[in-house]
């Protein structure tokens, strides 16, 4: 693959891409299947939708989609376009030519969270302390859990979904066969969930600034501190060899290969930025790694060189998101101040 | 982000005390103030206004060992997620259910660091019926805990009851909390100006807002009952002493004790040094700078179960230089 990830040319001018000054706060942004759209949910209601390709020209903002604030953004892992949830209770499929058509409803409840699993193209999403699998144009119902769901996604396989919330995670089964869900407890409110991209963990973020990991096959599990802030992103590699976790102000990467990160410190490099990571994104298939701080900064780094580079972003505004491309070629990046790039990472 | 942090106002009071009127009152009578309203499941009235969220009062423990440090995790989810909206609001109002503890609710703006940056917890204001009050004391704990909390109380419904009565209830109050403000009102009717942009947490407006926090003075009551009680010292403050003996007595005693507020001469130090908590968290800050011939004295206020004015104020005096 050609990217060079630690360019040093990019700590003076931003790589190549499409740069859009929104008016209303990013609050998450994805790619669509193909990586040809790039997908912004915004606090006015819109969803963004900008062209990768550069040459392409420039979409129109559009008309608000939510009744307030876009929650949640995936890709469709069923269709050409994108899936976004709201503070109006609504779960929208967005198609790439922009038209909608609505998933779900749960009026007074928000769609907080949702992930989509390409293989299957089902997608997950809750709402209050309840989540709902999409698939083939059916809804199902998982939960009430014991509190709103926090956190969810899908396992390796997309036969399971994991749902964070008070106390710990519940494992759904989510085939035509009804299971009794699996609990995974851990004191306290979990604020963040990924599993594994091999499913063999599942790790949350804690209210308590730390990090929790269960290990599905024995349902042991790890917990890692020392945190200064709560983390609310956590990234695993395409290898699943590291997790990693944001609210430090270097990339810090625990190890997984072999026995585990249990008594070892994690991997971290980089530069330091001027604050904490807000949100990190490994890359989708090879060793490279992108972080947002929440002093605006944007830090990409490879963890087999250690090397990374600090981008500057003109309005200093805290990152709030950041995806990858399906290919791996192109980085979104949303800010608080509703910055929106697509970047053109190849060399 | 150099952003203003937002007001919220907590309103707690038992089921049909007037807390919903009082709501829809600030709604009404706040013109051209845009306000995000969080009310309970159980919400008795219609609240009428674009902005307003459900909220099931979700309550968790922290996992740190202590018990009474409760937090509202929904509160924390909404805020963020209220937060992210592109039009802003000047204030954000928490309607709790009739036996909410407010404990809960007032620690959630002690725990959460972007609930911190982001929101101001600005006052709990209690209404009570002033009819039902004196029954629903001897129902539960909770009518008591509401009024231990309070910065402000409405003594409502006071057209209901006779001036003998209502003096009792009063006094009543006031043994369990002296240091709120009482309004006495009729439909939750209430010049807002006297309980909105109270300040009553913000470190720097302590004193501003105790009118009777220079006051001195023990009730002899009986120990196990919700009491307020004062402590003095006119010698300067040991820090690492009063650090020690505080440290050790929210430790012990931090599910009893509802508030505490604090403002000490510290040995050697140029300003106050002021502190205000809830159960066992705390916030703590440098104050004003004393004046030039000023007398440097100290005053704790705590509001809580079985609180022992003596041993505490010998305790403290063991902190004095």
């Amino acid at each position: 693959m050609k990217l060079d990830l630690a360019n040093p040319a990019w700590r003076q001018t931003l790589p190549p891409g499409r740069s859009v000054a929104g008016d209303a706060p990013a609050v998450a942004c994805a790619f669509n299947k193909d990586g040809s759209l790039g997908g912004f949910a915004l606090g006015d209601g819109r969803v963004r939708l900008l062209p990768a390709d550069i040459s392409a020209g420039e979409t129109a903002a559009g008309e608000p989609l939510h009744g307030g604030v876009v929650l949640a953004l995936v890709g469709d892992p069923a269709g050409d376009g994108f899936v976004s949830g709201g503070d109006d209770g609504r779960l929208l499929r967005i198609a790439a030519d922009g038209r909608t058509s609505e998933l779900a409803c749960q009026k007074g409840k928000w769609f907080e969270h949702i992930a989509g699993h390409r293989a299957t193209g089902a997608i997950a999403a809750s709402a209050g302390k309840n989540a709902y699998v999409v698939k083939a144009g059916e809804v199902r119902e998982f939960g009430p859990h014991q509190s709103t769901v926090a956190a969810l996604d899908f396992s390796k396989d997309g036969s399971r979904i994991a749902c964070a919330h008070y106390g710990g995670v519940t494992v759904w089964s989510i085939g035509q066969v009804v299971l009794p869900p699996r609990h995974f407890a851990w004191r306290g409110s979990h604020v963040a969930l990924k599993w594994s991209t091999d499913g063999k963990f599942i790790a949350t973020g804690t209210q308590e600034n730390d990090i929790h990991v269960w290990r599905m096959a024995q349902a042991t599990d790890m917990r890692m501190q020392g945190y200064p802030a709560k983390v609310k992103s956590l990234s695993w590699t395409a290898d699943a060899r590291f997790l990693y976790t944001s609210a430090q102000p270097v990339f810090t990467a625990w190890p997984f290969s072999g026995k585990g990160p249990e008594g070892k410190p994690p991997l971290q490099f980089g530069d330091e930025g001027a604050g904490l990571m807000t949100v990190v994104a490994a890359h989708p298939a090879a060793e490279f790694v992108a972080g947002g701080y929440d002093s605006g900064e944007l830090q990409l780094g490879d963890i087999k060189t250690k090397r990374s580079v600090v981008l500057k972003m003109a309005d200093g505004s805290a990152i709030t998101c950041l995806a990858w491309s399906p290919d791996g070629f192109r980085l979104a990046v949303g800010n608080e101040a509703g910055t929106l790039l697509v970047l053109d990472l190849r060399r | 982000m150099a952003q203003a942090q937002v007001p919220v106002t907590v309103l707690t009071g038992y089921l049909g005390a007037g807390k919903t009127t009082l709501l829809n009152r600030i709604l009404s009578e706040q013109h051209g103030k845009k306000y995000a309203v969080i009310v309970n499941e159980f919400g008795e009235l219609g609240v009428d206004n674009d902005l307003v969220v459900n909220a099931d009062e979700e309550v968790f423990e922290m996992n740190n060992g202590c018990i009474c440090c409760t937090v509202r995790g929904d509160l924390i989810r909404i805020i963020e997620g209220l937060m992210k909206r592109k039009d802003k609001f000047d204030g954000i109002l928490v309607e709790t259910t009739g036996l909410a503890d407010p404990g809960p609710v007032a620690q959630t703006f002690f725990t959460d660091d972007e609930v911190k940056a982001k929101t101001r917890l600005d006052a709990i204001i209690t209404v009570v019926d002033a009819k039902h009050f004196l029954g629903q004391l001897d129902q539960g704990s909770e009518a008591e805990q509401q009024i231990a909390f309070a910065d402000v109380i409405l003594l409502n419904k006071t057209d209901l009851v006779s001036e003998d009565e209502l003096k009792k209830v009063e006094a009543k109050i006031n043994s369990i909390n002296r240091y709120a403000h009482i309004f006495r009102t009729q439909k939750s009717q209430i010049e807002l100006n006297a309980i909105l942009d109270k300040g009553a947490f913000d470190l720097k407006r302590i004193l501003e807002f105790e009118p009777e926090f220079l006051h001195h003075g023990h009730d002899h009551d009986h120990e196990e009952e919700v009491k307020s009680l004062s402590l003095t010292a006119d010698r300067p403050v040991d820090p690492d002493k009063f650090q020690k003996w505080m440290g050790a007595l929210l430790q012990l005693r931090g599910p009893d004790i509802f508030r505490s507020k604090g403002i000490l001469a510290i040995d050697g130090a140029p300003r106050r040094y002021v502190y205000q908590g809830v159960h066992m968290m705390m916030d703590s800050d440098w104050g004003t700078p004393w004046k030039d011939g000023e007398t440097r004295s100290s005053k704790l206020v705590f509001i809580g179960r079985n609180l022992d004015g003596e041993n505490l104020q010998r305790g403290f005096n063991d902190c004095l230089k």
